[in-house]
Parts: structure tokens; C-alpha cells; sequence
């Protein structure tokens, strides 16, 4: 019974097979009757009414494959590798999936006349899956742009190209994985190439593109990411030292470097950002003319401190940098901002001087003159109850 | 009216009064209430912009301005009156038209230890002051030397570029420092010592009249009593 049962098993897989890919060849010699040999064997549809992607690469894998769009043309070539590689093939999704005008040989006419309001025309697809992030985007400089009638404004695919966009965050955290922020400034240089070569040659960018180093920022950490906001506003000035201090105040980050994390309270406890800090808190979108971090490091040129040629450590590197506000500021005047050092007696001495003084004095002498008011208090409160005369 | 009301106004026209303050102290000390009551009303919002009531005060950027403009003309005009204090002073002790009474001495050591012995129920009776007694000199000179390192700290700090010139530049968060800290310390002094003296201890308006009468000549300034009635003066610690 057994045999029986198993035998006839195994030759009707095949059997069934060659009936159904006979049936499917039919159907495609029918419809592609000029590339029917570049498809000579593929599955089954996932999908009975959409075709899979095994069927579109059977043409699109061919180089040099291109569309007219008007006066343009537009490279319809898909490298089979680098799809297969991409999460959207990796997560099983079908050409049609975005394509969805697509369900056929011949494809329907392509309305618009340019590559770039082909490219545009899609930004709704991605809406289906990335909902979030499409929103987002909604908010950004970039959507701005858009709306404005600058065409050029970055939209998804011009970051995410869907065809070789890899998994970019982690699979279970949903974080973005070291090795996908090694690659963000690129993808920002392909529109913002004059600051990436400033951020390249900065400490922090010189970290990641040079050392692999994902612990420093990358045009998102500061910027963020689908919804960039202008970093031209006042808010966003107003908010650059609370920016920086996310990084800067968090030991776990800094101490392997041997930075330190007080540079946010030193400078909020100083002349400039105690006006920023409130600025910040009480009026973020009202200039002020103190600066904040970048003022005096540098935006995408940020420089070690001790730079010999650019480090603002040095005197005369941060007199320049004092001199933008305070013309007149000379050799001296660069100690006045204590440089994010805690007074002691090596850094600053007369500032810890004049606060060990405090220390001392307010307690004696205040503290003094307090009990001998209360002395005085408790003496004649006791005179008058024992009714004697005062004096 | 009663005659029991007449007698008594009788009684307080024939009232001996005693000279204390002249009409240009007492402007001083005017202009010296108005400017360091504006001075720490500004300027504290300023230290502890941390707090929700300051920053109630300082809800505005023009409101920040502001009161930076108004911390910096009253400055300005304490600075003048410190100046003008000073070289009146200066002038009219150097002709002998002002007696040097407001200089601590000897006696003020003694007093005030005599005071001390007395709080301490160490001896029954009181010191008999003079002019001035100690716990007024301690109020004058405490605010000299106060308002010395406020003006000081204070102009450098509001011109740094100016005073780095020739100072170092560590100076400069050293004025913030000292100028932050002892505003403090002049507010809980007045609150504390100058307040507890002239309005607790007893209500002493004698800066805005410029008179004492007998009693409290007498009884506060007894030596000063004997000193103007051609009394020999007495020896307490005899």
C-alpha cells in the first residue's frame, strides 16, 4: 500500500511541470513574440495575474536597454545581481508591485516627456509600503523645493534607487546599521558635493570615509532624514548647541576618544550660551547674535581643537574666530571665554580663585552676620520678657 | 482740641533734635536705594534666568534688552554718585570740614567685642556708641568694598575688549564670576544686616530726616550725646 502510494509521486511532479511550463511558454511565445527566446525557462507566477519579476528581467537584463521620453532617454536596463541583492527583491516584490501601469508586452504609452517627471511620477508608490517616511518627506526642505517648481529636489528614489537599495536597517532592531551610515554623506554628495568635500576633510568626516568609524555624525544625525528641515532658520541655529550635546554630553561615545562631556554646561554656564540656552528655551525662533557651537568649530569643516592649523586651541586660530563679532579683540582677549574648562587652578586660576574666595566668605561672613542678628534677636526677645529695659 | 493734645504738641516742639545726616547725604543715600534696588532687580532675573519668575521677567528678547539697558543706566549712575561720594569725602576730610567718624577704630574692635559679651550674656550692660557705631561702619564699609567689586567686575564684563587691552583675558569670566556671586551677597547683606538694623532693631529714619531725637541719641549713640552736650565721655571698660 505504501509503495503504491509513493511511487507515483515523484513522476508527476515533473509531469505536471512540463505541462504547466508548456502552457506558460505558449502564453508568453504568444505575447513577446520578438524576445521569446530571451525567456526560455522560468516558474510559475506567484501571483496568477501578475507576472513575476523573472518574466520582466527576461527582457530588462539586456544591457544598453533604454526608452525615449521625449528628447531624453531613459536606461531601462536592470542588472539581475543587483536587483536580486535588493531588499525590495529580497522581501519578494514584484516589478509590477511599483510598476503597476505594467501587466504586459507591449507596455502601455509613457505619458510624461522627461526622465525627471518620469522618476517623480512614482513618488506615490513608495507611499504603499513606506508610508512613514513618505509623510515625512512631506515636511522636508526637500518637498519645499519640489513645491516650489524645483524639480532637481531630492524625492526617494533619488536616495533609495529601488532597484539596488539594500536592507538598511537592522532586521529585528530596526535601527540603521553601521555599515548603511558608512554610505549616507555619498548619497547626500550626489546632489551636495561642494559640502561633502568640506565634510570629508572635517574630523568627523575624515573618521568615517578614512577609518570606517560609524560613531561620528553623518549629514542625517544632524540634518535627520526624510524630513530635513532647513538649517538656515533661526530655530535650527538657536538649537545647534543642544544638536552637538547629543553626542558630546553622551559619555558612552565620548570617553573612548577621551572627550570630554561637559562641554554643554561650561558653555551654557559662559557669557554666550547662557543667552543661547535661554534664546532656545524661551524664544527659539528670535535670533541672537551670541554664536553657538558652529560659530566657532565650524559647520561641515569642523577641525580638532588642536589642529596646528585650523585648531581654534590655538590663540590666534580663535582671536579670528572672536573677531567676527568683537572686531576690535585683541591678543588677550580670547581667554575671556574660558574654552569649555572648568576653572581650577591650572585652567583659569583667578576665576577659580575668585570662586574659592565665595566658597569661604559668603558662609564665614554672611553666615556670621546671620547668627548675630539672631543672637541679637533672641537677646532682646529675652529682655523683654524678663522686662528689663533694653540698653 | 484737648488740652492733654496741646501739651503733647507742646512737648514735641520743645523735642531736642540732634543733626545726623545733611540734605546731601541723604539724596546720596536716595539715589543709592533707587540705583541698587533697580541694579538687583535687573540684574538678578539676569543670574537666575534658570528660574520660571525671571523668565516670566525676561519673556521677550526687546524684555532681555531692556533690561540690560536699564541695568547699565543705573550703573551708570551708581557709578557716578560712587565717584562723587568718594571725592566729596576725599575733599572735605583732607579741608577738615567732615569728620573722619566713619573710619573704624580701636574703639570699634573693643565695642564690638563688648557687644559680643553682651549677646553672650557675659556682661549686663551695653557698648555706648559714638557717631557711628560699629554695626553702621560694618554697614558702609561692607557696601564700599561691595559696590567697589560690582563697578569694577561690572564695567569689565560690559566692555571686555576694552579692559583686555591691557588685563589679561582670564579677568574677564573672573568679573562674571565676582560680579554674579556678590550681587548675591550685597542682597542678602542689605536684607539681612542693613535691614535688621534700621527697620527691626529699631525704625531708624534718620537717613531720610536727617535728625535723631534725644532719646535715641541717647540711647544709641550716647557717647556722640556726651560728645556734643561737652560731657566728659565715659570709660566702659574701667
Amino acid at each position: 500500500m505504501s509503495l503504491r502510494k509513493k511511487i507515483p509521486t515523484p513522476r508527476l511532479i515533473p509531469t505536471f511541470s512540463v505541462i504547466l511550463g508548456l502552457v506558460i511558454l505558449v502564453y508568453a511565445l504568444a505575447s513577446f513574440p520578438t524576445s521569446a527566446q530571451a525567456a526560455p525557462s522560468f516558474s510559475a507566477p506567484r501571483q496568477e495575474d501578475k507576472p513575476n519579476n523573472d518574466f520582466c528581467l527576461a527582457c530588462h537584463q539586456e544591457e544598453g536597454l533604454d526608452k525615449t521620453l521625449g528628447k531624453e532617454s531613459l536606461p531601462v536596463t536592470i542588472n539581475p545581481t543587483e536587483f536580486g541583492n535588493s531588499v525590495h527583491s529580497k522581501e519578494g516584490l514584484l516589478c509590477v508591485d511599483c510598476h503597476t501601469d505594467i501587466s504586459d508586452y507591449p507596455h502601455p504609452d509613457v505619458k510624461v516627456k522627461n526622465v525627471r517627471d518620469f522618476t517623480l511620477s512614482f513618488t506615490e508608490t513608495c507611499k504603499e509600503c513606506h508610508e512613514d517616511q513618505y509623510l515625512k518627506t512631506h515636511d522636508s526642505v526637500h518637498q519645499k523645493a519640489l513645491d516650489e517648481g524645483n524639480k532637481e529636489a531630492a524625492v526617494c528614489m533619488d536616495c533609495h534607487n529601488p532597484h539596488t537599495q539594500t536592507r538598511l536597517t537592522g532586521q529585528t532592531s530596526g535601527e540603521l546599521t553601521p555599515a548603511a551610515r558608512l554610505h549616507i554623506p555619498e548619497t547626500c554628495a550626489k546632489c551636495h558635493d561642494d559640502i561633502y568635500a568640506f565634510y570629508k576633510e572635517s574630523v568627523h568626516g575624515n573618521a568615517l570615509t578614512e577609518e570606517g568609524n560609524t560613531d561620528v555624525p553623518t549629514c542625517i544625525d544632524c540634518h535627520g532624514v526624510h524630513n530635513i528641515q532647513s538649517p538656515t532658520t533661526v530655530t535650527f541655529r538657536n538649537s545647534t548647541p543642544f544638536l552637538c550635546a547629543k553626542c558630546h554630553t553622551d559619555s558612552s561615545i565620548m570617553d573612548k576618544y577621551g572627550i570630554s562631556t561637559n562641554v554643554l554646561d561650561s558653555y551654557v554656564a559662559d557669557f554666550h550660551g547662557t543667552t543661547v540656552k535661554l534664546f532656545e528655551e524661551q524664544f527659539p525662533d528670535q535670533p541672537t547674535n551670541k554664536p553657538v557651537c558652529t560659530d566657532c568649530h565650524g559647520v561641515h569643516d569642523i577641525s580638532k581643537p588642536d589642529n596646528p592649523d585650523t585648531g581654534i586651541a590655538l590663540r590666534e586660530n580663535l582671536l579670528v574666530k572672536c573677531q567676527r563679532c568683537h572686531p576690535d579683540a585683541t591678543a588677550n582677549f580670547p581667554d575671556a571665554w574660558m574654552s569649555h574648562y572648568t576653572p581650577s587652578p591650572e585652567n583659569f586660576p583667578i576665576v577659580y580663585a575668585v570662586n574659592l574666595f565665595y566658597k569661604f566668605f559668603i558662609p564665614a561672613v554672611l553666615g556670621g552676620m546671620i547668627f548675630y542678628v539672631l543672637t541679637d534677636i533672641y537677646r532682646r526677645i529675652l529682655n523683654r520678657i524678663k522686662g528689663v529695659k533694653h540698653s | 482740641m484737648s488740652p492733654k493734645n496741646t501739651n503733647l504738641r507742646a512737648s514735641a516742639r520743645q523735642e531736642k533734635t540732634f543733626a545726623r545726616f545733611t540734605l546731601g547725604q541723604r539724596w546720596e543715600h536716595a539715589v543709592l536705594i533707587l540705583s541698587t534696588f533697580t541694579l538687583l532687580l535687573t540684574g538678578l532675573p539676569q543670574k537666575y534666568r534658570e528660574m520660571s519668575w525671571s523668565q516670566d521677567l525676561l519673556s521677550t528678547p526687546e524684555r532681555l534688552e531692556l533690561i540690560h539697558q536699564i541695568h547699565h543706566i543705573a550703573a551708570i549712575i551708581l557709578a557716578v554718585e560712587a565717584l562723587y561720594h568718594l571725592g566729596r569725602a576725599i575733599y572735605l576730610i583732607s579741608r577738615r570740614k567732615l569728620s573722619a567718624a566713619m573710619f573704624p577704630n580701636m574703639q570699634d574692635i573693643r565695642d564690638a567685642w563688648h557687644m559680643l559679651q553682651y549677646l553672650f550674656f557675659l556682661r549686663k550692660d551695653k557698648p555706648i556708641f559714638g557717631k557711628y557705631n560699629f554695626e553702621q561702619k560694618v554697614t558702609y564699609w561692607f557696601l564700599f568694598f561691595n559696590f567697589a567689586i560690582m563697578g569694577i567686575s561690572g564695567f569689565i564684563i560690559w566692555f571686555p575688549v576694552t579692559f583686555t587691552l591691557f588685563l589679561p583675558g582670564g579677568v574677564v569670566p573672573a568679573s562674571k564670576m565676582a560680579h554674579s556671586t556678590e550681587s548675591v551677597v550685597a542682597a542678602i547683606f542689605i536684607l539681612v544686616w542693613h535691614f535688621y538694623h534700621v527697620h527691626f532693631e529699631r525704625l531708624n529714619l534718620s537717613i531720610f530726616t536727617g535728625r535723631l531725637n534725644e532719646k535715641e541719641m541717647l540711647e544709641f549713640h550716647g557717647r556722640e550725646y556726651q560728645r556734643v552736650a561737652g560731657q566728659p565721655t565715659v570709660d566702659q571698660n574701667e
